[in-house]
């Protein structure tokens, strides 16, 4: 569509990256004879690019030798990576064929699909399969976003609405009137990338912003920016917080206007704090054991906090990813409210985002149709995704293996993955092998022979967006570049008979026998929602103008008292000892002082890693040879077991064990072993993974609020 | 006129964008050739750390050891900028020669996984300059922690500071590069250095 001529001849493509890594950013894609020679970013006004490694290596994603390029069905065992090349055809008649008798046999909620967010724009995307399987009536979706639900659920009873789709909820102008800067469980230098996070802490500590970094690891945004790290336990951050909290209002240093005019439930919070409620004070020195923080370093943080203004709190969603990850983030939003360092403007009304354009109005799931809300529904996650038909991600092994005798709302008999490689991202891999093995059909819709492709039945080959048309809506993401719809052009054909996802769901309709579903071209349905969004809304979507709409500042909260709840009335009512009505420490499960502790010793994180967006861009040469999967481990801990630098090591638990090589470095607080997470499941035949696959040791359980505790995991590590 | 580089150490945060724009750029393939590489050293003992970052590439020295080393006079020094460029057609390869790679005291000669592979290493993106941009490394670069251009243009706009943490001046080559070092630096030991790619 918009293409422009080069002197070489070259033609240059525009299109928009979003490969589920917080980034979106614009590529210049160079073509030569149809096929990408080189990616280029689109430097913005400030000369920002937007652009990371792998970005920069899609190139070798597109054009891997392990792409797959036609449909496959299974002739091994699930799991072995047999397969036999098919024709469309064949591969289509069997999954309709498959999806009607398992309809008939036992019914729509029997049927699971997954859509990861690789890729996400508007046409090849949820939408497509969601509107097609509503058409067959109805599936299972699953609830929970796996990165942040402990957020979505942190801010749903504390504001009644969520502030952040993007990663950081902090405007670029923040940054740079900051006097202090916590980055807690926060390194935007790995997970932020494409997002303009670093350069502005970059800029804002040349401005004289003192940048704090409370994080097991020292990151390496804590070695970029940071002047002072704070190592602190695993799953323990809102025991500092509450410390914080309790110096604060101990030393009377909270905003009292603030709290006065904008919210409800201080006192009961206090009382909590200071210990009228249960007895215990929840001092830095009460927190010191459980965080391993010096209390003095907990108050002087507290003191630095409340005092220098304005100071921003860069709350991550890593920590959240724990058990009762909740409570970290409802800490986070109670200190940034009691010092008065919380921007309302955050929940101002914000310009609408379209995502439900033609083809793919919205539509109700019908599986949902009838089901009363879930027990810990909170109003701003809205009644799909609080419907009790869904299944949460986190417990889809369980869910799985139990259905219905487990309290689980249906038997499921049919799981449909696509761009979703959830056997490899989920708790337990080894209790999700054992789920995959007792259903009756999977499809697999993918590029690449996955840990979870392997056990598909059927894989269908799915071409990489630079290889069809869509759509990119606006998004209030920290990047500034989204506030249009952005036209995303194709650069080359799909590869070999791969497929987009819209044209998968078009064939399968056809199949099917669903009448009405979209059959035009993706270029031609972008054209229609291009006109649609020129006609309704007057925004331009090619070329570049960015104007800013006139927005409302006047924060709109949906609380019940329509305050910001430090007593949340919405988390009261679910009556639930693991969801209090202020914000309270619970211990982890698997913590430090589980009795499970003298056989596995170390708390287990999975941190993201640099060359990987989740377990994507995994098996790409230029990025495998910047780093190497290792398992990280403190001297200390090294030397107590003999481990040297790149010995092998065997990293287990009562769920699984891998192999792989460790890294000694002092970057790692004693105690804590962090496993990036992502690596690809590669198990030998006695079930040991040597991918480095860090769910092969996490659990397979929903922390109370749908919170995915990835980081809750005792382990042992040993030389091999 | 003298072209170079500019790096400021406190913002480099070793994302390895510049190492793979490098590679895209140029079509460099996986393996032990890497036009620009990243060094990361990390000083103290926990919990007192330091983590220093440094791309090193090529400097484009003012008086290039691996020029005059050259037997075959593949290696050239641009009078135009001071780019130091390789003609690959007229190297003798690494076996049966490998003089560059001796000199050179910053590693920059690269050399790939095939048998007497031929020279190759960063131009400084001569191709780049051609059409009015910078070098790849530069504009890939989401901290901009890199800078390029004119010695004399770097010099007034961000000072004269020759060394770094990992980079040491050695004058009478004279590198075309200056610095912003890491802060805080010195008072604590060095403890490991990685150099990224692995195989480069």
């Amino acid at each position: 569509m918009n293409a422009e001529q080069t002197a070489s001849e070259d033609k240059i493509v525009t299109t928009v990256c979003n490969s589920h890594c917080g980034g979106i950013c614009d590529f210049k894609v160079h073509v030569r004879d149809g096929k990408i020679i080189r990616i280029e970013a689109v430097p913005e006004e400030d000369g920002r690019p937007g652009m990371c490694l792998r970005g920069h290596a899609y190139r070798q994603r597109v054009y891997s030798p392990d792409r797959l390029l036609h449909p496959l069905k299974r002739t091994g065992p699930r799991g072995s990576g047999e397969f036999a090349r098919i024709s469309w055809d064949e591969a289509l008649e069997t999954v309709a064929g498959e999806m009607q008798r398992i309809k008939a046999a036992y019914g729509n909620a029997s049927m699971l699909h997954f859509c990861s967010m690789c890729d996400p724009h508007v046409l090849h995307h949820v939408l497509a399969f969601h509107s097609l399987l509503c058409g067959f009536g109805g599936y299972t979706a699953p609830w929970g976003y796996i990165s942040c639900e402990g957020n979505a659920f942190a801010e749903g009873v504390t504001f009644g609405k969520s502030s952040r789709i993007g990663y950081t909820p902090h405007k670029p102008d923040e940054y740079q009137e900051a006097r202090l800067i916590v980055m807690w469980g926060w390194n935007p230098a790995t997970t932020e990338m494409g997002s303009g996070v670093s350069l502005s802490l970059a800029r804002a500590r040349e401005k004289g912003a003192r940048i704090v970094a409370v994080d097991p690891r020292y990151t390496d945004s804590a070695a970029a920016f940071a002047s002072q790290w704070i190592p602190i336990r695993p799953g323990t951050d809102a025991a500092a917080m509450l410390a914080m909290a309790y110096v604060i209002i101990d030393e009377n240093l909270q905003d009292r206007h603030f709290i006065d005019e904008h919210t409800h439930g201080f006192d009961k919070f206090k009382e909590y704090v200071l210990g009228r409620e249960d007895g215990v004070a929840k001092t830095p020195r009460w927190a010191e054991p459980i965080t391993g923080v010096q209390a003095e370093t907990l108050a002087d943080l507290a003191r630095e906090y409340a005092r220098e203004k304005p100071a921003l709190l860069g709350s991550s969603f890593g920590p959240g990813r724990s058990a009762y990850g909740e409570q970290y983030h409802r800490m986070a939003a109670a200190l940034e409210t009691i010092t008065g360092n919380l921007r309302l403007d955050r929940y101002a009304p914000k310009p609408k985002d379209f995502r439900f354009l033609p083809p793919f109005p919205f539509q109700p799931n019908p599986v949902e149709k009838e089901a009363p809300l879930r027990w810990n529904a909170i109003p701003s996650r809205g009644p799909s995704v609080n419907s009790s038909a869904r299944v949460n991600v986190s417990s889809f092994a369980n869910a799985i293996l139990e259905g219905k005798a487990g309290g689980y709302p249906a038997d499921y008999k049919f799981l449909w993955l696509s761009n979703t490689n959830y056997l490899n991202q989920l708790g337990n891999i080894n209790k999700a092998v054992k789920a995959f093995k007792k259903l009756e059909f999977i499809l697999v819709t993918e590029q690449f022979m996955t840990a979870t492709a392997k056990f598909a039945d059927i894989v269908l080959p799915v071409c990489t967006f630079l290889e069809r048309c869509d759509l990119m809506p606006p998004l209030n993401v920290f990047s500034s570049k989204r506030r249009n719809f952005t036209v995303l052009s194709k650069a080359i054909e799909p590869l070999g008979e791969s497929r987009s996802q819209l044209a998968i769901c078009q064939a399968l309709a056809v199949k099917l026998g669903i009448s009405g579903y979209p059959d035009q071209s993706d270029e031609e349905l972008v054209r229609q929602m291009v006109a649609m969004v020129s006609a309704n809304e007057k925004l331009k979507t090619e070329g570049t103008p960015k104007k800013e709409p006139a927005a409302s500042t006047k924060p709109q909260l949906r609380t019940p008292s329509g305050k910001i709840e430090l007593s949340s009335g919405i988390a009261e009512k679910m009556n639930h000892p693991d969801i209090p009505a202020v914000p309270k420490y619970i211990e982890t499960w698997e913590s430090l002082n589980d009795p499970l502790a003298a056989a596995y010793p170390l708390q287990l994180i999975s941190p993201h890693f640099k060359r990987r967006a989740h377990s994507q861009f995994d098996n790409l040469p230029w990025l495998r040879e910047l780093q190497p999967q290792a398992v990280s481990i403190n001297s200390r801990d090294a030397e107590a077991r003999g481990i040297t630098e790149e010995d092998m090591v065997r990293v287990f638990n009562d769920r699984g064990e891998v192999r792989i090589p460790a890294r000694v470095t002092e970057r790692i607080m004693p105690g804590v072993v962090a496993l990036p997470q992502g690596a690809w499941y590669t198990p030998d035949e006695n079930g040991i993974d040597h991918g480095g696959s860090a769910n092969v040791l996490t659990r397979s359980i929903t922390s109370p609020g749908g919170a995915l505790p990835s980081h809750t995991a005792l382990v042992q590590v040993e030389r091999v | 006129m003298q072209l170079g580089l500019y790096i400021d150490q406190n913002r480099c945060m070793g994302c390895f964008a510049c190492i793979v724009a490098c590679k895209d750029w140029h079509d460099v393939p996986a393996g032990p050739a890497s036009w620009i590489r990243l060094k990361i050293m990390e000083k103290g003992a926990y919990p007192d750390l330091l983590v220093a970052f440094l791309p090193t590439a090529c400097w484009h020295c003012e008086s290039p050891e691996c020029v005059s080393v050259c037997p075959a006079e593949a290696i050239a020094k641009r009078d135009e900028d001071g780019i130091v460029t390789v003609d690959r057609d007229v190297c003798l390869g690494r076996d049966d020669c490998g003089a560059c790679l001796e000199a050179c005291p910053y590693d920059a000669p690269q050399f790939g996984a095939e048998e007497n592979a031929k020279m190759q290493k960063c131009d400084l993106c001569v191709d780049r300059w051609a059409q009015a941009k910078k070098p790849v490394c530069v504009s890939s670069c989401p901290v901009q922690a890199l800078d390029a251009g004119p010695m004399d243009e770097l010099r007034a706009k961000y000072g004269d500071v020759r060394e770094a943490e990992g980079f040491t001046c050695l004058a009478p080559l004279a590198p075309s590069v200056r610095f912003k070092p890491k802060e805080n630096a010195a008072s604590l030991d060095l403890r490991r250095i990685d150099v990224f790619p692995r195989s480069g």
